[in-house]
């Protein structure tokens, strides 16, 4: 009889979040063409302001404070399979583990911050663009644990030495990949245009599509283990 | 298991990058000590930051007026912007320093409960204790003629962030320090159970800097800033050494912990 340890209803989340992870990130309106750094306190808080952007703004956001931390049972998953290679210890899924809730905890403390932008949008103009700063400061520049999760990851699946290896060293390699990808956006201060502002093609465009493409493919690679592994478990009684 | 057979039929090269890819390919113990690099690393880089580039170690006046302030930011606007992208690059190490420590504890003879409770306690504490500072002065640097009010703020959150965050450090260190006095396997000497105690009370007496804006107490005093700096600091190289020692002595087992170098227990071939 097949087992049920529930790790394919937590693997079938992803999709689940996906959608809602998408919806939202197309209605808030300061995503599609992401707000500039450059805009006047005034610009920014009229951008609140504005019957067309504010239950857009609240919406979306609220959506993201909903499903924004649902990735972390899927990284749970992912803990599960470093602890199925071939290590002497489980450090590195210690270190996984510690890194985590990081990302959907800084990425919470953006949303609660474009949430209170939009709370009181008749707020001084000043506060309204402080908020809306921390907000994306903290949303584009906290990439740290994410680069380290892949860092991690990559490292636990090249010392992962046995004759069928639990992922495939590519999945290794695009770890790296992705993780160098996210690396120019940690530097999201220094600039208020160009690649490197938080409008910019480094610190939006490519950050966003490297998570993208890293949840897709990942969801992919963990689809087979997950399958595999129950596939195997039912042959044998 | 297939590492330390090799481990035994390949020599070591000499050479600095040979003796590296040796240890990559053989030696069972390279986790570990990716781990410990990986900590050394960070504390170094940490050091560089909030000393040299961020000042904000030592801490500037918490009794300066927001002209002063703002001036304050404006002289370590590109230190600021700069230092605290390199913190956002490299926080994920955070999790390296707490999964080695961590790692520490699951190897003594206490419950895994206190390894597990460690981690996750330090797992939080870099949000508040690191990137609530490093977000608050980076907000602060990248607008020099925001409202003077405003940055003298988040000058205050960064600040208070950085030295007024105790509970994690203290809890952190309580679990760490129980695990290691009633420990069967010798994994730390008892002498580091007791300078434990040193750091936690440090958590203590920082707390009256919510208070006071001067005087020995302040967030920058001789008692709440420059004592507590001191034993941290003893007690971050005591706990690096020790780790090392640790890495050296592990034979992967479940028992007390060979005083000497354990490769031999792992390898008798070698």
């Amino acid at each position: 009889m097949r087992r049920v340890d529930g790790e394919l209803l937590l693997f079938w989340l992803v999709p689940f979040l996906g959608i809602t992870w998408v919806c939202a990130f197309l209605v808030f309106p300061g995503f599609v063409h992401p707000m500039s750094p450059t805009l006047s306190a005034d610009q920014v808080a009229a951008f609140y302001r504005d019957p067309a952007n504010l239950p857009r703004i609240r919406y979306s956001m609220v959506v993201f404070n909903w499903f924004g931390i649902g990735l972390i049972p899927f990284l749970s998953l992912i803990v599960m399979q470093i602890g199925r290679m071939a290590h002497p210890t489980p450090i590195l899924q210690f270190c996984y583990l510690g890194c985590l809730t990081g990302g959907p905890t800084l990425f919470t403390i953006a949303d609660l911050f474009w949430l209170l932008a939009a709370f009181r949008p008749e707020r001084p103009a000043e506060l309204t663009q402080l908020f809306n700063d921390i907000a994306w400061v903290t949303f584009i520049g906290q990439v740290g644990f994410l680069i380290a999760q892949c860092a991690f990851l990559a490292l636990a699946i090249y010392l992962d030495r046995q004759a069928r290896p639990v992922f495939p060293r590519w999945v290794a390699h695009f770890n790296l990949l992705v993780a160098a990808a996210l690396a120019p956006a940690s530097f999201v201060g220094l600039a208020l245009s160009g690649p490197l502002a938080w409008d910019g093609l480094l610190s939006f465009w490519v950050r966003n599509a490297a998570i993208a493409l890293w949840i897709v493919t990942m969801t992919w690679v963990m689809g087979r283990n997950i399958y595999a592994r129950h596939g195997a478990e039912t042959v044998v009684p | 298991m297939s590492a330390s057979i090799a481990a035994a039929v390949t020599p070591r090269p000499s050479g600095l990058p040979g003796r590296i890819a040796w240890h990559w390919r053989h030696d069972p113990k390279a986790e570990l000590w990716i781990i410990w690099y990986a900590m050394v690393f960070f504390y170094i880089l940490f050091g560089i930051v909030f000393v040299l580039l961020t000042h904000v170690i030592p801490p500037p006046q918490p009794y300066w007026d927001p002209p002063r302030v703002v001036q304050w930011f404006n002289d370590h606007h590109y230190g600021l912007l700069s230092g605290f992208g390199i913190i956002f690059l490299v926080t994920g190490l955070v999790a390296a320093c707490n999964a080695l420590i961590g790692y520490s504890i699951w190897r003594m003879s206490v419950s895994p409960a206190f390894a597990y409770s460690y981690i996750a306690i330090y797992s939080l504490s870099a949000t508040p204790g690191l990137l609530l500072t490093a977000i608050a002065l980076t907000v602060g640097a990248m607008r020099p003629e925001r409202n003077p009010d405003l940055i003298y703020w988040l000058y205050d959150m960064a600040i208070m962030c950085f030295d007024g965050t105790m509970g994690v450090f203290l809890i952190g260190t309580l679990v760490w320090m129980i695990a290691i006095l009633i420990d069967k396997n010798n994994v730390f000497p008892k002498w580091f159970g007791y300078l434990n105690i040193c750091n936690l009370i440090t958590e203590f007496v920082v707390a009256p800097a919510w208070v006071f804006k001067s005087g020995v107490f302040s967030w920058n005093g001789t008692i709440a800033f420059w004592i507590d700096t001191v034993v941290f600091a003893i007690f971050t190289v005591a706990f690096i050494t020790l780790l090392k020692r640790v890495i050296v002595r592990d034979d992967f087992g479940t028992g007390p912990l060979p005083d000497g170098d354990a490769r031999t227990a792992i390898h008798p071939e070698a």
